[in-house]
């Protein structure tokens, strides 16, 4: 996989906020890998990430890539909102709060794929997809493929 | 040699036990975060004391919330948020904090970070432009839920969990905007139907224009002092009995662990563990409505009901006549009409409507002869509090 220099992850994030405790989240989004860091000492995994381990205050947390699978803890509808490429209001732009099955109480918000507004539910399976939005990889859930 | 001649009475009653820094340098290799957990770490070690012990916070840049969550600080009474330097104002307010026993022990800190705008050898570095996002982690916009659209999740996730339905939510709004239509300060009066409120427009499902706060140009002020001196001032005066604030270590909006585990609720428990009154004592409840649905937690977490109960507690405290709450048939709840009809004052409106209450000088409806009114600003994540008036 080819690199993607900190100045590169800034200039196609224009709107993000960017350290180097989330360089590495972001870096993650544009090379399509959901990176999550996780505690080297005790296991603990946290999102947002911070330099240090909250459990044990370890500084050995490393961004590690994720299953993608989880459920959905909460979503909303946005109506409106500033315009964006790809991104339609009018018919409602879907954010979507995912529980991961990694650990309880770590979610990644979102938007979602293949699967109408109505059909959005608390507690529904999902597995991470990502989309195109103005040629920048998004990460985005679809419906899990029922077991 | 002093002369002691101003009052002064936390003299002498605080002290500093435990002291941290960090290397000073042109390039760190941190962020602000960094910094800030390793003196935090470095001091709260020299005091002898764990992440536990703290149970107040206070700092510039980094954000007191995010810095409690990373060194794990379990729940704090107290916090300031004050973004910007200078540093001596999170030093005075610790140092009052604690004498006034909101808070056992205080962490205070700085972070010093040289920026884009500031120096020209870091105008180069991504890490230190001049930044337009927001100082946290989130997910790129608009797939996020910090800000505004977090309590539109929250509310979905209430109403899932609940069992609770749109008609809970308009009950707040309608209440407010009842109580706004006998207020001639109210921005937004015109009553409003259970028909209306479920046909209005969606901005954010499952939250409508009415579920929002009514934005507006305004300010409020205060003028405070001792209670001694406050005898021989003109009006009558409103005594603070207890005012706390709650926050909790899951204070980003995708990470709070539930609907039980807010800052209203670490807020509600610190109030009430400093008050000699009772919930029983209270004639008006002002709670935070900046959105609907932090009404409805506020009633459960305050400790009119249970977890979950607040659409079943406000059915049967309403008054179909009068079309709003009134508790036990007496308490009014945000008689102004709150942040959702008499303006979006972020609190201050409630703070002033309490204090007019107590004085029997309501500018809407006045509770007769009310003693005691209970302000609880804030929301769910980050800025939660709860002040306790009396006369
Ligand atoms: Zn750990």
């Amino acid at each position: 996989m080819s690199e993607i220099t900190d100045q590169q992850v800034a200039d196609r994030l224009p709107d993000m906020w960017l350290d180097r405790d989330n360089v590495e989240f972001y870096r993650g989004l544009l090379q399509r890998r959901l990176l999550i860091n996780r505690c080297a000492d005790c296991g603990r995994w946290q999102q947002p990430p911070f330099p240090i381990c909250p459990s044990c205050w370890s500084d050995d947390v490393r961004p590690t890539e994720v299953s993608g699978e989880g459920t959905i803890h909460s979503f909303t509808i946005l109506r409106a909102g500033p315009p964006l490429p790809g991104v339609d209001y009018a018919s409602g732009h879907p954010v979507v709060v995912v529980e991961l099955a990694e650990q309880q109480g770590v979610r990644v918000t979102a938007t979602t794929a293949d699967v109408a507004h109505e059909e959005l539910r608390v507690g529904m399976p999902v597995t991470l997809t990502w989309v195109d939005r103005g040629g920048e990889p998004v990460p985005a859930f679809r419906p899990a493929a029922s077991a | 040699m002093g002369t002691m001649t101003v009052r002064y009475p936390v003299r002498d009653q605080v002290a500093i036990v435990g002291v941290g820094t960090t290397p000073y340098s042109r390039d760190s290799g941190k962020s602000e975060m960094g910094l800030v957990v390793d003196a935090a770490r470095a001091a709260i070690k020299d005091a002898g004391l764990t992440a536990k012990d703290v149970d107040g916070i206070a700092g510039t840049w980094v954000r007191a919330e995010l810095a409690q969550a990373a060194l794990g600080i379990p729940a704090v009474n107290y916090y300031l948020n004050t973004r910007l330097p200078p540093f001596s104002q999170q030093v005075v307010a610790g140092i009052n904090a604690v004498f006034s026993g909101l808070c056992d022990t205080m962490l205070v800190y700085h972070c010093a970070y040289r920026m884009g705008g500031t120096s020209r050898s870091a105008g180069g570095d991504p890490f230190r432009v001049s930044r337009r996002g927001m100082p946290r982690p989130l997910s790129p916009f608009p797939d996020t839920i910090t800000g505004a659209a977090c309590y539109a999740s929250w509310a979905n996730r209430y109403i899932e969990e609940y069992g609770a339905s749109r008609e809970d939510l308009g009950r707040i709004a309608i209440n407010n905007r009842t109580n706004a239509g006998h207020n001639e300060h109210a921005a937004a009066r015109k009553p409003l139907t259970m028909d209306e409120y479920l046909g209005a427009r969606m901005v954010r499902d499952p939250l409508t224009v009415f579920d929002m706060d009514y934005t507006i140009d305004g300010a409020d002020a205060f003028i405070i002092t001792t209670a001694e001196r406050a005898r021989d001032l003109p009006q009558k005066p409103v005594i603070v009995h207890a005012a706390v604030l709650g926050q909790t270590d899951h204070g980003v909006e995708e990470d709070l662990p539930d609907l039980t585990d807010t800052g209203l609720k670490v807020a509600a428990d610190a109030l009430w563990a400093r008050s000699e009154l009772t919930l029983d004592d209270v004639d008006v409840f002002m709670p935070y409505d900046g959105f609907s649905v932090i009404t409805l937690k506020w009633f459960e977490a305050i400790g009119y009901c249970g977890v979950g109960e607040a659409p079943g507690f406000v059915m049967d405290n309403w008054n179909e006549d009068a079309d709003r709450i009134e508790i036990r048939g007496r308490v009014s709840v945000n008689p102004h009409g709150g942040s959702l009809s008499e303006g979006a004052s972020q609190s201050a409106g409630h703070m002033r409507e309490a204090v007019n209450q107590l004085r029997g000088q309501a500018s809407g409806l006045q509770v007769e002869g009310a003693r005691t009114a209970l302000v609880a600003p804030g929301g769910f994540f980050y800025n939660a509090g709860a002040m306790l008036f009396r006369t």
